[in-house]
C-alpha cells in the first residue's frame, strides 16, 4: 500500500493517534517477545537457577547472566533427543522428496491435460486439502495397521506424501507456463516426462520451494500422527519427544525449555530464510 | 490443454495412489468401522447405528465433550478473527517497523503447537509461572490457570490465539492488498477520515476474506489436540475434554474402536460440511 491516498492518511494521523499506535505496538511486541525470550533465556541458563528468575520479574528473567549449554547437552546425551531429531529429519526429507515429485506431476496433469474424470479428481484434491489431517488420524491408524506398516518410517512418511494443497499450488503455477513451449518440445520429439522434468520443473523453483517449506513444517511439527503411528522409542519424532518431557512424572523445566528450543530452531531458521515462500504458499490457498 | 489421456494418467496416478490409500480410504473406513463393535479378542460384529445411538442417548462423557468443543469454538474463533484482522490493519502500511512486526507475529505459526503448549504451560504454572509473577507485580491475586476447571479452557484458547493470530493475519493482508487504491483516493477527495475509511470501505470489502478465515479457522480449531494432550489431558474435571482428545482416548486408551470411529465420523461430517462452505467461499471471485 503506497498510494498517494495512504500517504495522505498517514500524515493526517494526530499526535494522540501516534501515542495510541505506539502503545498498541508495544503490547503486541511484548506479547510475542516475552514467551520467545523466556524460552531462549531459560534453555541457556543453569538448571539450578531456573525458578529463581521467574519471580519476581526483572530484566534478568529474559536475559541469562550465565550462559551454559549444559541443558542442551543433557537432553542430547542422556535423554536421546538426538535420535528424535534425526528421525524427524529423515521423515521430513523423505516426505519432501516423494511429495514434491508426486504432487508436482499430478499438478501438471491437472493444469495441462484434458482427460475423463478430471473434474472428480480435482474435487478430491480440494476435499483432501480442506479436511485437516487430524480429522482422519484415527481411521488412518486403522488403514496403516491393515497395511502392516504401523510403527515404522513408512507409517510416518507415506501418509504425508499425497498432499492436496501441494497439488493445488503446483497446478496454479503450471497453468502460467505457456503451452506453446511444451508444444514446441513435443514437436521436437521429447517425451512428456522429459518435458516435465527438463523444462517445466526447472522453471518452477519458486513453487517447489513453497511446497518444500510447507511439507517440512507439516512433518516437523506433527504430534498427533507420530504419537499414534510410531510408539516405539526407535521411531520417536521430535514433537513426541518434547511432549514426553511434560508427561514425565516430574516436569523438569530445564529439559522442557531446552527441548523446546532444539525442536524449534530448524523450522524457525527455515522460516526466517524462506519466509517469502512460506507466506506465498499459504496466501495462494484461498484467493485468486 | 493437451488431450493425451494416457500421459495424463501416468502423471496423476502416483499422487492418487497416495491420496486414495491415506486420505480417501480412511474417510470411507471411518464410517464403515463406526457401525461395528470390536471385542477384546479382536472379533468384529456389525452393530448398525448402535455406537451412534449410545453416543447420542446415554453417553454423558461424549455430550460433555460436545459442549466443551462448542464452547471452545465460540471462544476461539471470533477472538482469532478479530486479532488477525486487527494485526493486519495495524501492519498493512509501509513503515519501517511493519516488516519486523509482521515477522514477529507470524513466527509462532512456524513453531509447533506442542512447543507452544509446553512453553505456555510453564508460563501459566500457578506457583512459578511468569503469568502469576506479572499479576503479583501489579498487585493482583495469583490465578490457578490450567489447574482450574473454570479457567483451563480459556487458557487453551489464549494459547491457540497466540500461535495462530499471525497466521490468519497473512490472509487478511492478502485481502487488503486486493482492495483497489482508487476507492481510497475517491474517499479522500470526499474528505473521509481514517476511521470512516476503515469501517465504510475496508471492513465491508473484506467480508469474503473474513468469512473464509472464520470458516477455515473453525475447521482447524474443531480438531484441537496437541495442547489438550500436553497440558490438561482433558481435565480438570473434563473441562478441556475436546472431541478430538475424547476420540483419541477412546481409540488408544479405552481401545473402543467403534466409539472412536463414530466420534471421528461425526467430526468428519462436520468438517466436510465446513469444507463445502469453504469451497464456495474460495471459488467465488472478488467483485468490487
Amino acid at each position: 500500500m503506497n498510494s498517494a491516498g495512504h500517504k495522505r492518511q498517514n500524515r493526517g494521523v494526530s499526535r494522540l493517534g501516534t501515542v495510541f499506535l505506539l502503545c498498541v505496538l508495544t503490547v503486541v511486541a511484548l506479547v510475542y517477545l516475552i514467551p520467545l525470550c523466556w524460552t531462549v533465556a531459560s534453555a541457556l541458563r543453569p538448571a539450578s537457577s531456573l525458578y529463581e528468575y521467574a519471580n519476581p520479574l526483572t530484566w534478568r528473567t529474559f536475559v541469562p547472566d550465565r550462559v551454559t549449554l549444559a541443558n542442551l547437552q543433557n537432553i542430547f546425551v542422556n535423554l536421546g533427543f538426538g535420535r528424535a531429531l534425526a528421525n524427524s529429519f529423515i521423515v521430513a526429507v523423505a516426505s519432501i522428496v516423494l511429495g514434491v515429485a508426486v504432487n508436482s506431476m499430478a499438478g501438471f496433469a491437472l493444469a495441462k491435460f484434458q482427460f475423463p474424470g478430471k473434474g472428480l479428481l480435482f474435487f478430491m484434491v480440494l476435499i483432501t486439502f480442506m479436511v485437516p489431517f487430524e480429522a482422519i488420524v484415527i481411521p488412518l491408524y486403522l488403514v496403516v495397521s491393515r497395511l502392516g506398516i504401523i510403527n515404522s518410517y513408512y507409517a510416518l512418511i507415506l501418509p504425508a506424501v499425497g498432499n492436496g494443497l501441494a497439488i493445488f499450488l503446483f497446478k496454479q503455477f503450471f497453468e502460467e507456463v505457456p503451452s506453446e513451449l511444451l508444444e514446441a518440445a513435443r514437436v521436437d520429439g521429447a517425451s512428456w516426462m522429459r518435458i516435465f522434468w527438463g523444462i517445466v520443473m526447472p522453471l518452477s523453483m519458486p513453487v517447489v520451494v513453497s511446497v518444500v517449506v510447507m511439507l517440512f513444517m507439516f512433518q516437523w511439527n506433527a504430534l498427533f500422527w507420530p504419537l499414534v503411528a510410531a510408539h516405539s522409542s526407535q521411531y520417536q519424532m521430535v514433537q513426541v519427544a518434547v511432549a514426553t518431557h511434560v508427561t514425565a512424572e516430574e516436569a523438569h523445566w530445564a529439559n522442557l525449555f531446552s527441548s523446546a528450543l532444539a525442536a524449534s530452531l530448524p523450522p524457525m531458521l527455515l522460516f526466517l530464510f524462506l519466509q517469502k515462500y512460506y507466506v506465498r504458499g499459504i496466501s495462494n490457498t484461498g484467493f485468486k | 490443454m493437451f488431450r493425451d489421456t494416457k500421459a495424463a494418467l501416468v502423471f496423476i496416478l502416483p499422487a492418487f495412489v497416495f491420496i486414495g490409500l491415506f486420505k480417501i480410504w480412511p474417510i470411507v473406513l471411518s464410517f464403515g468401522e463406526s457401525f461395528t463393535f470390536t471385542s477384546i479378542t479382536g472379533a468384529k460384529t456389525f452393530v448398525g447405528l448402535e455406537n451412534y445411538g449410545y453416543l447420542f442417548t446415554e453417553d454423558p462423557v461424549f455430550w460433555g465433550s460436545v459442549k466443551t468443543t462448542v464452547l471452545y469454538s465460540l471462544m476461539i474463533n471470533p477472538l482469532t478473527v478479530a486479532a488477525a484482522l486487527g494485526l493486519a490493519l495495524l501492519f498493512n502500511r509501509k513503515a519501517r517497523y511493519t516488516g519486523f512486526f509482521r515477522t514477529l507475529s507470524f513466527l509462532p505459526s512456524a513453531i509447533s503447537m506442542s512447543v507452544v503448549a509446553v512453553v505456555w504451560g510453564i508460563i501459566l504454572d500457578p506457583y512459578y509461572g511468569l503469568a502469576n509473577s506479572m499479576l503479583r507485580m501489579v498487585g493482583l491475586a495469583p490465578q490457578p490457570f490450567l489447574t482450574s476447571s473454570t479457567q483451563a479452557l480459556m487458557c487453551l484458547a489464549a494459547i491457540s490465539l497466540w500461535r495462530s493470530a499471525g497466521y490468519w493475519m497473512m490472509f487478511f493482508l492478502a485481502g487488503l492488498q486486493g482492495i483497489p487504491h482508487e476507492i481510497y483516493e475517491a474517499a479522500d477527495i470526499d474528505g473521509a477520515s481514517g476511521l470512516q475509511k476503515t469501517f465504510r470501505i475496508t471492513l465491508p470489502l473484506l467480508t469474503r476474506t473474513t468469512s473464509f478465515v472464520l470458516v477455515a479457522n473453525t475447521a482447524f480449531n474443531f480438531l484441537t489436540f496437541a495442547p489438550v494432550y500436553i497440558l490438561t489431558k482433558g481435565g480438570p474435571r473434563g473441562s478441556t475434554n475436546l472431541l478430538m482428545y475424547e476420540s483419541f482416548k477412546s481409540a488408544f486408551v479405552n481401545l473402543d474402536i467403534g466409539r472412536a470411529t463414530a466420534i471421528s465420523s461425526i467430526l468428519l461430517v462436520i468438517i466436510l460440511l465446513i469444507a463445502v462452505v469453504e469451497l464456495r467461499l474460495t471459488r467465488a471471485s472478488f467483485d468490487y
